[in-house]
């Protein structure tokens, strides 16, 4: 199928009637949980995704990419307007957006973000169009051992990229690979750390874990600071950018969409990396970086068309190769796989419709981005204000209900209870979670790969750096490891995410 | 004689109200029933599931959710059944492996399928294939096993699960011509035959449905299909037997179980249903398209098929042929 008539397929099937309906609400709702702080869109995808079970699978998965888009964009209203990143991509945003709002230009500010965030969205899906079949073609030349070694460099990745302390980092990924050991091996059927327990023969969900970590473990942590939630709204003045806006920013929004596309590509960076990446560029290679932090334009169109153009492209790895860069992508493929789809380069081939259909939404899903998120900023605004002693009780009932539907087992709740509280102790300590839950997929992955790989080879160690692939692939991961040793790199590091926090 | 009528029918009522399920089936289904499929969507074993779930749904006006449990096998996928309570809303569509052969190839294996299940019927039946990567160096089976000859440990081919019914006939083919094969275990069909078009396994050993496009498109050579007949969409591909391997024939099942205790006529009313869709002609040209024939026997028959399957692989196992894992 080229890509015309693919295209043609993915319009018929995202302007259906309930696939646009669902689309919509998708986006709705992810810009809603984007503005809401503490509740962001990991933990939404993974209460909503089984009510999605009786939908149809382009439908599901439309609505739930919608999710996972628009909370980019609803990101970036709060941040701008209350100095509040409501989803961790937004953080940079804050640092000019606020500044910007504070002098009176929250409206340009909120526009330049949007703005952004379309043409950089639009833009990422006619790279997936272009990128996606490419990629899906050579996925057959990708065997076991190039499987092996992308899974080593996204768990790298993501361990090098995570906010907070390296150690900290290496740490929630080892304790993710553990805890992906629970259950049945694949090889030998052999029960693992199950402590007799038929419950966790099945191994551990990683639905009811992200439920209970980002959902519940958000919950509690923002209970403690609810007396201290300090809502000043920065009032929105005029929503169109002047003259001088476009020519300082149309540049900062193509190079931030460069970078975003490429890098939502790269397994375990995703959208965090991107806008960071962004926002760095610009401040280097600005003619005036001191006003940087200050309230410049550049510094919020940026790093926002870098997130957005990262959301679509994340979708890449995950549709042609079953790769999952992302803990979002990983919920993804477990929603396509409930759906009895198996996520790899056959998508193409045997679900067209849900491919291209897909594609079509997300580009459609942006257009209403931009209207919902423009006009409407005044209402997000609001929504701010509604008192957490509401919200709270409706997120822990609705977790409470997606993960018993997952299997109708009373032990999932508990255990996402568990990591409930888990996920607030991370919080306590400095620990990003997100690289367990990556970490959770991934290892067992990684094992699988190896040892296929090893028996493939009669266990010969040197076919992972015989195939180029393999070869160039741990070696990017290995500089990426070496390099945190560099003092160089390790203050850039912690420059930027200090700056962050 | 009021009273002892009275204690006659409080007893009975007791009775029934003690086993409880007797009331519940006459409207079964009464709320969605859960068809668990032991290997991963995309395989046969999957598509039939699927296929079970819908025909039923339609017949029933019920809710027949599907879910995929899939690893070690179907180890775990059976070992979910056992667990499951035997009130007719749990079945299982599987391949034989978690059915029957699991029992003697897996030691810690969560449960017996002959004691924790109910045969429900064996669904469809289908020869195995052996396949090979379109630039293998072998194209039959004697060129296999002088290759296996001349490098002895390097032969790999591939299956879609320990212990299932593709391993067992690699293992046998092994066990007859003296050689020595390297099983390297997937997880189920699809990620297997993706390896074989990738050149990354030279051979693979498993149902034929997914692999006959491929076949036809010349991107996969097939070297030999494992029962006695050939297949109708490959008649040019001999069978294993013809191929110098005498008495060489091995047939891989699909089956639907529920587990132990389950009303019997649950398992008639599935049966009945099953049997009367599958004699349908569109019906047979669907398990024909996807390179199976059905079968549709009664339990009994179905729990003789399983205990004659497990015989025949604990020789394997006993003299190490097959790893028990």
């Amino acid at each position: 199928m080229d890509i015309f008539s693919g295209l043609l397929l993915g319009l018929q099937t995202a302007s259906t009637f309930s696939n646009f309906t669902y689309c919509f609400l998708g986006v709705l709702l992810g810009t809603a949980v984007g503005v809401l702080p503490g509740l962001g869109p990991i933990a939404t995808i993974s209460m909503l995704m089984p009510f999605t079970f009786g939908l149809p699978v382009d439908t599901a998965l439309i609505m739930l990419a919608g999710i996972f888009y628009g909370s980019q964009y609803g990101g970036s209203t709060t941040a701008i307007l209350m100095n509040l990143p409501g989803e961790a991509a937004s953080v940079v945003t804050t640092l000019d957006g606020h500044e910007m709002a504070k002098q009176g230009k929250a409206g340009r500010a909120l526009a330049a973000a949007a703005i952004g965030s379309f043409f950089a969205g639009t833009m990422g899906t006619l790279f997936i169009v272009i990128a996606a079949p490419i990629l899906a073609g050579m996925a057959l030349s990708f065997g076991p051992t190039e499987y092996f070694s992308l899974i080593v460099l996204g768990l790298a990745t993501s361990m090098v990229l995570t906010s907070g302390s390296l150690l900290s980092g290496f740490g929630m990924v080892l304790l993710g690979m553990l805890l992906g050991m629970i259950g049945t091996d694949v090889n030998s059927g052999m029960a693992r750390y199950t402590f007799g327990s038929p419950n966790l023969l099945d191994g551990l969900n990683f639905v009811v874990i992200a439920t209970g970590i980002f959902g519940l473990g958000d919950v509690l942590a923002n209970l403690e600071t609810e007396s201290s939630r300090a809502a000043s709204i920065a009032k929105v003045s005029s929503l169109f950018p002047t003259r001088d806006d476009w020519k300082r920013m149309t540049a900062p929004i193509l190079r931030g969409t460069g970078i975003g596309v490429l890098l939502g590509v790269l397994p375990g960076a995703g959208l965090l990396l991107s806008s960071f990446s962004a926002y760095a560029l610009e401040k280097k290679i600005s003619k005036h970086p001191e006003e940087f932090g200050k309230g410049a334009i550049e510094g919020v169109a940026a790093p926002e068309a870098a997130n957005n153009a990262a959301a679509q492209t994340a979708f890449i790895p995950m549709l042609t190769l079953g790769l999952p860069g992302t803990a979002t992508m990983a919920l993804m493929i477990g929603a396509l796989i409930v759906q009895g789809v198996q996520p790899g380069p056959n998508i193409l081939n045997e679900q067209p419709a849900l491919f291209w259909g897909l594609i079509v939404s997300m580009w459609i899903g942006n257009l209403l981005l931009l209207i919902l998120n423009l006009p409407l900023v005044g209402v997000w605004a609001k929504l701010i204000s509604v008192p957490y002693r509401y919200l709270f009780p409706l997120i822990c009932v609705f977790t409470a209900i997606g993960v018993y539907s997952i299997r109708n087992s009373a032990f999932d709740v508990y255990l996402m209870a568990l990591f409930g509280v888990l996920g607030y102790v991370f919080r306590k300590a400095g620990a990003e979670p997100a690289p367990l839950i990556l970490a959770l997929i991934l290892g067992p992955m990684a094992e699988e790969f190896l040892r296929r790989s090893l028996l493939i080879s009669h266990g010969d160690a040197t076919v992972f750096f015989t195939s180029p692939v393999s070869m160039g692939t741990l070696l990017i991961a290995a500089v990426l490891l070496v390099s945190i040793l560099l003092p160089a790199f390790r203050r850039a590091r912690e420059e930027g995410l200090v700056e962050a926090d | 004689m009021k009273r002892r009528e009275f204690i006659v029918l409080g007893g009975t009522a007791g009775l029934l109200a003690s086993t409880g399920l007797s009331f519940a089936q006459d409207n079964w289904p009464s709320k969605p029933v859960t068809v668990i499929s032991a290997y991963p969507p995309g395989g046969t074993s999957d598509i039939l599931a699927r296929l079970v779930a819908d025909v039923l749904a339609a017949e029933f006006k019920q809710q027949f959710t599907l879910e995929n449990i899939a690893g070690a096998a179907g180890a775990l996928a059976g070992g979910k059944l056992a667990r499951s309570a035997p009130d007719g809303y749990t079945i299982l569509v599987s391949g034989s492996a978690p059915l029957a052969a699991n029992k003697v190839v897996q030691t810690n294996l969560a449960y017996d399928p002959e004691e924790d299940f109910e045969p429900i019927t064996v669904l469809a039946a289908s020869p195995a294939l052996l396949t090979a990567a379109a630039d293998a160096p072998a194209s039959t089976v004697q060129e296999l096993i002088a290759y296996a000859k001349e490098n002895p440990g390097q032969l790999n081919i591939g299956n879609p699960g320990a212990g299932t019914k593709g391993h067992i006939c690699a293992a046998i083919i092994g066990q007859i011509a003296g050689i020595e094969v390297n099983h390297v275990p997937y997880k189920g069909s699809p990620p297997l035959m993706a390896d074989l078009l990738g050149g990354h396994i030279e051979y693979s050993l498993d149902a034929p449905a997914n692999y006959i496009p491929h076949i036809k498109a010349g991107k996969l050579k097939a070297i030999a299909v494992t029962s006695t007949t050939r297949l109708p969409e490959l008649p040019d591909v001999p069978t294993v037997a013809e191929q110098g391997i005498e008495g060489y024939d091995q047939t891989l099942w699909f089956g639907i179980v529920g587990p132990k205790g389950m009303p019997a006529d649950i398992i008639t009313k599935i049966n009945d249903t099953l049997k009367t869709w599958a004699a349908l002609p569109e019906s047979q040209a669907l398990f024909t398209s996807f390179g199976v024939a059905a079968v549709l026997n009664t339990p009994e028959e179905m729990r003789e098929t399983v205990a004659r399957e497990i015989e025949g692989i604990r020789p394997l196992v006993e003299a190490g042929l097959v790893q028990p894992t």
